[in-house]
C-alpha cells in the first residue's frame, strides 16, 4: 500500500498512531459524576443477582471499541490517501525505470489544488525512496532524463527540473537491465504499452474549457488576408465562457457565450491584411483546471509579401514561379546590379556574390569555386566530388524538402560543396548531397540546391514550386513563421476521461489522484462507523 | 427546617389520639384504659373480699342478693407510654426524608401530648443517639419543635444494636413508633423482633424518597454510600435502573410482610408525599391514629 499524500512509512505511522490514539482515548475512563445514595445496600442486592448477559451485551463493549478504532483509521486513511496495489507486486529490489508522462494534461488541477503533475512527482519520489535498487527517470517526451542510480538526491533533483511539455512524444524509454518499469499517467493520451508495465494513475477527472482548435487558414476572399478558426470545447458542467480573439492590440471578438456541458463551439473571423501576423486567442471560464490550452497564437501566413531578390543572369525560368503571386514580391537583378539589401530572402540562380550574404538566401548551383562554399575542399565522406545522374528518391524530413516529390526529378549533375556549415538534407542513393541547408546561429539560413536547370528536369518538375515555397518559408524571418500555441488536443484538454485504467497488458496501480476520491469514501465510512458507534453507546444505554 | 404546625392543623390533631392495640399500664392518671383496676369510674368486675380492702368498695346491693361480700372493681385509666423512635443515620440525611420523619415524629408527639400520653422521643443511628421526655400536656410540643430541630443526621444505620441498647434500660412496656428508612445492611429483622419480645406494641413509619426508589441516573454513575462513604462505579442501564426499582419494592414489601406476620403496624410515608394526607389518612388507615 502506498499513500498519496505521506511517504509509506509517514502513512503507516499515522494510521497506527491514529488508531493507538482512539483505542487509547476510549479505555481512559472519564471520572463520572458522583451520586449520593441513601446505601448502597440495594444495588449490592441487584448486582448479586446472578443474570446472563445476553449476546449483544457481551460484545457491546467490544464493539464499541472496534468502530472508535475504525473510525479513526478512517479517517487517518481519508488523510493519508492510500492506495492498493492490484494485480502483480513490482519488483523493488532491483533496477527500476520511471517514466512520467509529460503530456500538458498532466498540468491540470486536481481537487486538492495540486496538479497531476505535481502527484506524479510526488509519486515518483516515493517510488525513488522505496527502490532498494537503482532508479532511472525518463518523461514521454524527453526519454531517459536520468539514472539509472541509487542516488535519490540525483533523481529529486531531476524530477525538480523537469516539466510537462508540447513537445512530441518520443520513443518509449528503455533502460537496460530494468526489472520493473512504472510508468505515472493520467491516461489522457493512449499509448500502447508493453507487458509488465506499472501504470501509477494519477488521474482525477476535472471540468474543464479550452481551445480544441486554432488556425489561420486561406480564405477566399481575395481582399483578406485569412481567416482565423477558433474551436472551443466545454468537458465541464454548463457554463459561462468568454471568448476574446485579439491582432497584436486591435481586438477582433470578445463574447461571452453559454456553453453546455460537453459542448463545442467553432468561431471564424476574418482578418484583413495588416503588418501584424500573430492572432492571439483566450477564453476564461470559471471550471478550468487546465490553463494551458486557455490561450493560442496563430499566424497569418502571407499578412505581408514577403520579399525576394533574384540574382542570376539567366533567371526566365523562375518568372512563371513568381507571376501573380500576391504572397511574394519578386525583384530580378543581374549579377552586376546586386546590391545587398533589407528583402526578405534572395534566390541566387547559378550565381553567388564572392562574400555570403547578410540575408537568407536560395541557391541553385551555386559556383563550386566559391569559397566559403567550398570551404576546406574536402569532399563529405561517402560521397563523390560529383555524381552524374544521381538517383534522389527518399525526400528526407527536413521541412525544406518535406513534400517535395524526388522521384519526378531527373539530375544529371549534382556538384558537391564541402563547407562545414553545410548540413545535406537530401542525397543521392549513392549518398551524394543533393540539397544543403544551413542553419547556425547568428548567421543566416541558407539553402544550397547542388544542381540547376541546366543539369536537372527542375524547371518543369512537379516538386520544384513545393521545393521553392518551403525553402522560402524556411528562409523566412523568425517574425514571419508561424507559431503555435500549446492549444489543439482535444486529448490534452479533455480532462474527464482517461485510458489509464483500460491499458492492456499493465498493471494499474491507483495513486491518490485516480478517479476515485478515497479520501471521500474513508470520510464516508467513518461517518457511518460514528452512526454506528452512536447506536451503539445509545443502545448501552436504552437496553 | 422550622417545625411548626398550624393551628387549624393542630385542631384536627387534637381531635385524634393513638392507637394503641393492647393496653399497657401507665404512670400517672389519664384517659387510658390499662389491665389494672383501680379508681376509675367505669365497672369493671367483682372480686370477694378479703379483709384488708376498703370497704367503701363493697357492693352491699350483691351482698343483699347473695349474701356474699363482693368488692366492686374499676378500670385504671391511666396515660400510654409512647416511644417515637426516630431514625438519624446518614441514610436520613436527604432533606426531603429527614424532614418528612421530623414533622411525623412532631405529629405524633403532639397528639400524644394533646392527651395526656407519656412521650418519650428517642434518636438513633448505629446505637442510642438521644433521648429526651417532654412532659405532659400539649402545650409542651414547643419543646418537641426545639429538639426535633437541633438534631443533625449522621453514622451509619444499626437497628439491633440500637434497638439492644433500648432494651437494655428498664423502661414501661407502650407503643413504640420506629421512624426510619429501615436500610439497615445488616437487616431489620432482629432490630424489630427484639422490640416484639420485649412487649411493646410495635409500629414502623417507613420514610422513602424518590431518590431512594429510583437511581434516576443514566449511563456511568459513581454511586457513594451516605453512611459509610463505599463507593461503586455502576454503568446505570435502564434494565439495570429497572432491576433496582424493584429491589427496592421487594425491600418494602418484605418489611410490609415482616410487620405483618409478627403483628407490627407498618405504614409508609413517602417523602414526597404530603404530610397532612399521611398524618391525616395514611396513619388512620394504618391503625395508628384514630
Amino acid at each position: 500500500m502506498t499513500f498519496a499524500g505521506l511517504a509509506a512509512w509517514q502513512g503507516w505511522l499515522l494510521l497506527a498512531g491514529a488508531v493507538a490514539v482512539a483505542i487509547w482515548l476510549f479505555l481512559l475512563k472519564v471520572r463520572p459524576p458522583r451520586v449520593i445514595v441513601a446505601s448502597l445496600l440495594l444495588w449490592g442486592r441487584v448486582l448479586s443477582e446472578s443474570r446472563e448477559l445476553t449476546f449483544w451485551e457481551r460484545i457491546r463493549r467490544a464493539v464499541s471499541l472496534v468502530l472508535t478504532a475504525a473510525i479513526a483509521l478512517a479517517l487517518a486513511l481519508a488523510f493519508a490517501r492510500p492506495t492498493v496495489r492490484r494485480g502483480h507486486a513490482p519488483s523493488m529490489n532491483g533496477r527500476i525505470l520511471v517514466v512520467l508522462d509529460s503530456s500538458l494534461s498532466m498540468r491540470a488541477r486536481t481537487r486538492s489544488g495540486d496538479t497531476r503533475w505535481a502527484r506524479a512527482i510526488a509519486d515518483a519520489r516515493r517510488l525513488a525512496v522505496s527502490a532498494a535498487g537503482e532508479v532511472a527517470v525518463a518523461t514521454t517526451a524527453d526519454g531517459l532524463i536520468e539514472g539509472p542510480t541509487s542516488d535519490v538526491a540525483i533523481i529529486d533533483t531531476a524530477l525538480d527540473r523537469i516539466a510537462p511539455s508540447a513537445a512530441p512524444v518520443s520513443g518509449w524509454p528503455q533502460l537496460a537491465g530494468a526489472d520493473a518499469v512504472y510508468f505515472i499517467t493520467d491516461g489522457a493520451i493512449a499509448r500502447p504499452l508493453a507487458p509488465g508495465i506499472q501504470v501509477h494513475s494519477v488521474y482525477e477527472a476535472a471540468a474543464n474549457a479550452g481551445i480544441v482548435a486554432f488556425r489561420v487558414r486561406p480564405s477566399l476572399d481575395r481582399g483578406a488576408a485569412g481567416e482565423a478558426y477558433l474551436e472551443v470545447a466545454n468537458f465541464g458542467s454548463a457554463q459561462k465562457v468568454r471568448l476574446r480573439l485579439s491582432r497584436a492590440s486591435t481586438s477582433l471578438l470578445d463574447r461571452t457565450v453559454e456553453m453546455a456541458a460537453g459542448e463545442s463551439l467553432r468561431q471564424v473571423v476574418r482578418l484583413g491584411h495588416g503588418a501584424e501576423r500573430e492572432v492571439r486567442a483566450r477564453i476564461d471560464a470559471a471550471a478550468d483546471a487546465l490553463d494551458v490550452d486557455n490561450e493560442a497564437v496563430a499566424s497569418i501566413d502571407r499578412a505581408r509579401a514577403l520579399t525576394v531578390t533574384i540574382v542570376g543572369a539567366q533567371t526566365t525560368w523562375l518568372a512563371p514561379l513568381f507571376a501573380d503571386n500576391p504572397d511574394v514580391n519578386a525583384k530580378f537583378v543581374l549579377p552586376a546590379d546586386y546590391q545587398p539589401g533589407v528583402e526578405d530572402a534572395i534566390l541566387f540562380d547559378r550565381w553567388t556574390p564572392r562574400d555570403a550574404p547578410a540575408r537568407p538566401a536560395l541557391y541553385f548551383a551555386p559556383p563550386v569555386d566559391a569559397a566559403w562554399l567550398a570551404g576546406s575542399g574536402a569532399t563529405p565522406p561517402g560521397a563523390a566530388a560529383s555524381e552524374k545522374q544521381p538517383q534522389w528518391t527518399i525526400a528526407g524530413d527536413h521541412p525544406v524538402v518535406a513534400g517535395v516529390d524526388p522521384l519526378t526529378l531527373t539530375i544529371e549533375r549534382a556538384h558537391a560543396y564541402g563547407s562545414p556549415q553545410l548540413v545535406p538534407v537530401a542525397r543521392s542513393a549513392r549518398g551524394t548531397p543533393l540539397i544543403y541547408v544551413s542553419d547556425i546561429p547568428a548567421r543566416p539560413r541558407a539553402v544550397i540546391v547542388a544542381f540547376g536547370p541546366a543539369e536537372s528536369n527542375l524547371a518543369s518538375a512537379p516538386g520544384f514550386p513545393v521545393l521553392v515555397a518551403n525553402a522560402l518559408d524556411w528562409l523566412a524571418p523568425a517574425d514571419a513563421r508561424r507559431t503555435l500555441g500549446p492549444a489543439g488536443n482535444p486529448d490534452v484538454s479533455n480532462l474527464g476521461r482517461t485510458t489509464a485504467s483500460t491499458s492492456r497488458g499493465s498493471a494499474m496501480v491507483g495513486t491518490g489522484g485516480t478517479g476515485r476520491p478515497w479520501w471521500v469514501y474513508c470520510a464516508a465510512a467513518a461517518f457511518a462507523a460514528a452512526l454506528a458507534e452512536w447506536w451503539t453507546w445509545l443502545r448501552r444505554i436504552t437496553v | 427546617m422550622a417545625l411548626r404546625f398550624q393551628d387549624d392543623f393542630l385542631k384536627k390533631l387534637e381531635y385524634l389520639h393513638v392507637v394503641s392495640k393492647r393496653e399497657f399500664a401507665g404512670q400517672n392518671r389519664a384517659d387510658r384504659r390499662t389491665p389494672q383496676r383501680g379508681r376509675g369510674i367505669e365497672f369493671a368486675d367483682h372480686r370477694p373480699y378479703t379483709p384488708g380492702d376498703d370497704f367503701r368498695h363493697i357492693d352491699w346491693k350483691a351482698y343483699k342478693r347473695l349474701n356474699r361480700l363482693l368488692l366492686l372493681l374499676f378500670d385504671e385509666e391511666q396515660d400510654l407510654p409512647i416511644y417515637l423512635i426516630l431514625d438519624v443515620s446518614r441514610s436520613m440525611a436527604e432533606p426531603a426524608k429527614f424532614d418528612q420523619a421530623r414533622r411525623i415524629a412532631a405529629a405524633l408527639c403532639y397528639v400524644g401530648l394533646a392527651h395526656l400520653d407519656r412521650l418519650t422521643i428517642l434518636t438513633f443511628a448505629d446505637g442510642l443517639v438521644q433521648e429526651f421526655s417532654p412532659g405532659r400536656g400539649k402545650g409542651r410540643i414547643f419543646r418537641v419543635f426545639d429538639q426535633l430541630e437541633r438534631l443533625e443526621p449522621g453514622g451509619p444505620t444499626n437497628l439491633r444494636d440500637s434497638f439492644k441498647e433500648f432494651a437494655s434500660r428498664p423502661r414501661q412496656v407502650g407503643l413504640t413508633v420506629i421512624i426510619s428508612d429501615f436500610l439497615d445492611p445488616s437487616g431489620f429483622e432482629v432490630g424489630l423482633k427484639i422490640l416484639r419480645t420485649l412487649g411493646h406494641d410495635v409500629c414502623t413509619v417507613h420514610i422513602a424518597s424518590q431518590a431512594d426508589r429510583d437511581p434516576g441516573a443514566l449511563g456511568d454513575v459513581r454511586f457513594v454510600d451516605a453512611e459509610t462513604g463505599e463507593l461503586r462505579e455502576l454503568e446505570v442501564t435502564p434494565r439495570l435502573a429497572t432491576a433496582y426499582v424493584r429491589a427496592w419494592e421487594a425491600h418494602a414489601e418484605e418489611l410490609q410482610r415482616f410487620c405483618g406476620r409478627y403483628g407490627i403496624g407498618y405504614v409508609r410515608a413517602d417523602a414526597e408525599r404530603p404530610f397532612e394526607e399521611i398524618v391525616l389518612k395514611a396513619f388512620r388507615q394504618g391503625r395508628l391514629l384514630a
